[in-house]
């Protein structure tokens, strides 16, 4: 129990089938928190990485673009057996979870406009949408304190949502000002 | 329908707006949902199927969801390029940057970045999911629905399929229906 995550490292390393099936579990127990079981089995049950790695990595996958599920997925295969590592784990959070969800999915859509299944849905992307509501205000909360913050949180809204502009033009419209500002407020906050 | 140049043109794009999602996919969904209905591949209704059924499913949900897309445009292969078009760029950009991790920890420009960067992130957030839900509440029980999701989901720790659950059953018992 002594033994560090790190020691236990050089000694036995993990097979990259351990690291396809782990990240293929990942993947299928993740209905929408996909996070909590990310953490759970890479930390908890296998004891892959401790805490404060999978701490590093996730704020790493949070200021990258792209699925930070499949980014942290990505950079524990690789911290654990460098390439083959991070394209077996990768893989295995993918590739079958893809093909069955691929299969299903377009299965019911094919009877997506019976009116039971379209009522289905409707309610289902009603809930959905007000889950991604929740986790950006979720997101926001540790923000809340800084108005900078919160100002370019809401010009960012509305930029998309009520001027309607492309994506690109918000970002690298609103970014260089935003970190600007955030540069020139640090030093004074803390 | 099946149409080569329309799956390389969603590809294509799906490859930049991969690479430029900050906070995950979900906040580029506004300007897929602009690029798919204004080309006429896939309408309103059918990417909010895709999102509610991409919702559902276990694992990679946004990948799931561009493929559902791209098999719309273009078949099978259509949904495979999808696919690496959604993953393949940032898993790249994950690789190098975990590289170069360790060389610039501490640097005091790299905590500049994230703090001005995070707030953008959430508006972006944000702003994907009332897009969504702009398409989903056709009817004021939907939009009650959505509104009460946001309540459960921040005010408990009960496990969200419970709410997407409740959504779908009460969907299903019609009592959501807009009035003719």
């Amino acid at each position: 129990m002594t033994q560090t995550v790190e020691a236990r490292r050089v000694e036995e390393r993990v097979a990259l089938t351990a690291l396809f099936f782990g990240f293929l579990k990942v993947s299928l127990l993740g209905f929408g928190g996909g996070l909590v079981w990310a953490r759970r089995i890479v930390v908890d049950q296998q004891r892959w990485l401790d805490d404060q790695e999978f701490a590093e990595i996730l704020t790493l996958c949070q200021f990258m673009p792209g699925p930070n599920i499949v980014g942290i997925t990505l950079c524990s295969g690789s911290k654990l057996r460098g390439p083959l590592g991070a394209v077996s784990a990768v893989a295995g959070f993918i590739l079958i979870p893809w093909t069955v969800g691929l299969a299903f999915g377009s299965f019911c859509l094919q009877y997506a406009h019976l009116p039971i299944l379209q009522n289905i849905l409707g309610g289902l992307s009603s809930a959905a949408a007000g889950l991604m509501i929740a986790t950006g205000i979720r997101l926001l909360m540790p923000h809340r304190s800084r108005q900078t913050a919160l100002v370019f949180a809401v010009l960012a809204f509305t930029g998309m949502v009520v001027a309607k502009l492309p994506l690109l033009v918000v970002l690298f419209g609103l970014a260089p000002v935003s970190i600007a500002i955030a540069g020139i407020a640090s030093p004074r906050a803390r | 329908m099946k149409d080569p140049i329309a799956s390389l043109v969603l590809a294509a794009h799906l490859a930049l707006l991969s690479s430029i999602s900050f906070g995950g996919f979900p906040t580029v969904l506004p300007d897929v949902r602009n690029l798919v209905t204004a080309n006429g591949w896939v309408t309103d209704q059918e990417f909010a199927n895709f999102f509610a059924i991409s919702q559902v499913v276990p694992g990679p949900n946004m990948i799931l969801m561009m493929s559902f897309v791209g098999l719309k445009v273009g078949g099978i292969p259509g949904a495979i390029t999808s696919a690496f078009a959604t993953f393949g760029p940032p898993c790249l950009m994950y690789y190098t940057s975990y590289r170069l991790w360790d060389r610039f920890r501490d640097r005091p420009w790299q905590q500049m970045v994230r703090r001005g960067l995070a707030p953008l992130t959430i508006g972006l957030v944000v702003a994907g999911g009332y897009v969504m839900a702009r398409a989903a509440d056709t009817s004021w029980q939907r939009a009650l629905v959505t509104a009460a999701a946001i309540g459960v989901m921040l005010g408990t720790r009960l496990n969200p399929l419970w709410i997407l659950a409740a959504g779908g059953i009460l969907g299903g018992l019609g009592l959501l229906t807009p009035g003719e």
